[in-house]
């Protein structure tokens, strides 16, 4: 062959692949901010990571958005520390360019981040950071398919209530996130359960020993702790409790789902028994067909049941996809119409956005649940749903001596 | 306020003061051998608490925790060893002008490096091996019991390192390398291989911390930077270079901020101690048991 020969051949390829639709079509990026080292919930983030990228996978393999334009993922750490937060959202916005933003799990880091999502009118998804005033602000690019905090907090006190615990003690961190549950408890309280005492304590997420303030709860005498804790401080209450002898003699509900993640028994071993804890997901609740698809997938993929926060990551990509789709752009202001105008399938139900008053603004909420380990490594799968009364599958158990 | 409950602050104050004091006597003996402060001090107390939970959950088990400290301690000790003769020498030896810019920047690249280390290497999950006893109580507090052996081995820590540093001839050797470096090489005494020594020792303390408190305090990459925090502070209160002025520091420490997080608030429990410290470097800005520099 002679050289011009091959030179014509090459030539001829590169137009071919240039004009070719697959090859020639930038990828559509869409960002993933979620914490993956500390002081974030680093096991939190790599379940949402593991979800977005499931996702991406899927609506890769069944064509792509917009005609063929593939998804492509960038993953940015933000620590769980506002300041990362911030610098990672403005590469995201500014240098890959990235259409919509997932993955945010701390409200402290949300809350600093929808300032520049509204700066670079790039819409920013609340994965699992639950702080009121994130949707309260009304802000146009702010969107969260979680609960919200006053849900919680009402929640938490029927559940109180139900009990017939009488003195109630909030532990919780100097965050966003633990400041609002303080407000929303007390407020909670009394207005849902006006009889009933109530005591709360803050501390610097920095500290690593509670040991004091779990002396003065005990010395308080509660009927039930309430542990406030994100990550590390969720473990460190729940060790130092056991060992000053205030858990499980008095009852604990912890105010999120990492019980259900498979280090909670590696991290607290028997200590870990008897805890209380609020889920967003349980194994026997009915999916929708994505949902029940990914649930397989991710089960053949890692041996475990999935965990709330990669369903919720792997749907936020997946609506997303399809709000693409349904917008024929990825320019912000149409897909923020198209977040607003349509339905999209979640992993438990329909997910829609509508600008309601208080913090029900381009808000969805998906179901909570109280839960409870009634025995030393019990599997997640084992777990009994101990309220709401209508959805319960077994009985809530005080702690046997 | 109940008396009772009273004791039971102060007691959990002195326990967790006595326990950050071995933080803080590293941080000290270092700079008082070398006059430079290892900024990473944190990072060795955290290798040292990986190496622990390594050591009991794949060799020895919980029952044997003593077997594993020494062995935490040693390889902490070996790697101070390195950093000090590949890393820091070059401070004394290679006509370096700006040594206290050198360290700062050599043990604050070394606490990024290990940081992510740890992230690479162990993933950014905490880890807690199993407990070393059972909850106890002491006077009046309950306890746990890793805490409690952590208090014990403290105390024998800092007893046999008294005694190394005030009867052994290697202890003369340091003692007189803090009062005046020059001075004891003309007694022909090796200088740098001192410099060695006390880096090695100082990191190995924070590595017994580190240790002692993994069972509580959990091990992940970040778990070292309060307790270097506190080490800082704790120096400050005693006095820099001062042995005595560590511990009084860390108990005074630990006390002032277990009562201030109860009585005023605990989400400013680092602010107590700053309070102290700030008062201290008013009215006695050598600490309570440092002495004023004599320059010649």
């Amino acid at each position: 062959m002679t050289g011009r020969v091959r030179f014509a051949l090459l030539t001829a390829l590169l137009v071919v692949g240039l004009t070719s639709p697959a090859l020639a079509q930038k990828p559509v990026k869409i960002g993933v901010l979620t914490p993956l080292s500390p002081p974030g919930d680093a096991a939190a983030g790599q379940f949402i990571v593991r979800g977005a990228k499931m996702g991406a996978d899927d609506v890769n393999a069944r064509g792509g958005v917009l005609g063929g334009r593939k998804i492509e993922l960038v993953i940015e750490d933000d620590s769980g520390t506002p300041e990362k937060g911030s610098a990672g959202f403005r590469k995201l916005a500014s240098q890959d360019q990235a259409v919509a933003v997932v993955g945010q799990f701390h409200s402290s880091v949300m809350t600093a981040v929808q300032a520049l999502a509204e700066e670079f009118k790039v819409p920013v998804f609340s994965t699992q950071a639950s702080a009121r005033q994130i949707t309260e602000r009304h802000l146009t690019y702010t969107f969260r398919t979680h609960v919200i905090d006053p849900d919680r907090c009402q929640m938490w006190t029927r559940w109180v209530k139900e009990r017939g615990f009488k003195r109630a003690a909030l532990i919780t961190e100097n965050t966003d996130y633990g400041v609002g549950l303080v407000d929303e408890t007390k407020k909670a309280f009394a207005s849902m359960y006006p009889g009933a005492e109530l005591k709360t304590i803050i501390f610097d997420r920095a500290v690593v020993d509670l040991t004091p303030q779990l002396l003065e709860i005990k010395s308080w005498k509660p009927d039930v702790l309430l542990n406030g804790g994100i990550g590390t401080p969720m473990y460190l209450i729940i060790k130092q409790a056991y060992d000053i002898g205030l858990h499980p003699a008095v009852p604990m509900l912890i105010s999120y789902d990492a019980p259900s993640r498979p280090e909670y028994w590696k991290t607290l071993g028997e200590k870990g028994t008897w805890a209380s804890f609020i889920v967003y997901y349980h194994p026997t609740m009915r999916l929708t067909a994505r949902g029940e698809a990914f649930r397989k997938k991710y089960m053949a993929e890692f041996k475990e049941d999935p965990i709330y926060g990669a369903l919720n990551g792997y749907a936020q990509v997946t609506l997303l996809a399809d709000a693409l789709n349904a917008a024929k752009s990825d320019k912000s202001d149409d897909l923020v119409k198209a977040l607003l105008a349509n339905k999209f399938e979640g992993w438990n139900g329909t997910i829609s956005f509508s600008r309601g008053e208080g913090p029900y603004w381009q808000q969805w909420t998906p179901p909570m649940l109280v839960t409870q380990y009634t025995r030393t490594e019990m599997p997640f799968t084992d777990v009994k749903i101990v309220y709401p009364t209508e959805l319960k599958t077994g009985d809530w158990m005080p702690a046997k001596r | 306020m109940d008396a009772v409950l009273l004791s039971q602050y102060v007691l959990s104050g002195v326990v967790i003061g006595v326990i950050y004091s071995l933080m803080a006597l590293g941080i000290t003996f270092i700079y008082s051998i070398m006059k430079m402060i290892n900024w990473g001090m944190g990072e060795f107390y955290m290798i040292g608490s990986y190496v622990q939970y390594a050591l009991i959950v794949s060799l020895f088990g919980p029952r044997q925790w003593y077997l594993a400290l020494p062995l935490a301690m040693a390889a902490v000790f070996v790697l101070g060893l390195v950093i000090q003769r590949w890393l820091l020498r070059p401070m004394f030896v290679g006509g370096i002008e700006r040594r206290d810019e050198y360290a700062t920047v050599i043990t604050i690249a070394l606490m990024v490096l290990f940081r992510n280390l740890a992230i690479v290497l162990g993933g950014p999950n905490q880890y807690a091996p199993p407990d070393y006893a059972r909850p106890t109580t002491l006077v009046t507090l309950p306890i746990s019991g890793n805490r409690f052996v952590a208090l014990i081995s403290t105390l024998v820590l800092l007893g046999l390192f008294y005694l190394i540093i005030k009867w052994t001839w290697v202890g003369r050797a340091l003692r007189g390398a803090a009062q005046n470096r020059v001075g004891i090489q003309t007694a022909g005494i090796d200088v740098l291989r001192l410099d060695m020594l006390a880096f090695g020792i100082g990191v190995a303390l924070a590595a017994a911390a580190g240790a002692l408190l993994a069972p509580d305090f959990l091990v992940y990459p970040e778990n070292g930077a309060i307790s270097t925090f506190k080490g800082f502070e704790i120096i400050v209160i005693g006095g820099l270079g001062s042995i005595l002025g560590s511990i009084v520091g860390g108990l005074l420490l630990g006390v002032i901020e277990a009562l201030g997080s109860v009585f005023v608030s605990a989400a400013y429990k680092d602010l107590y101690g700053f309070l102290l410290l700030i008062a201290l470097l008013v009215f006695r800005p050598t600490g309570l048991f440092g002495e004023r520099e004599r320059s010649v």
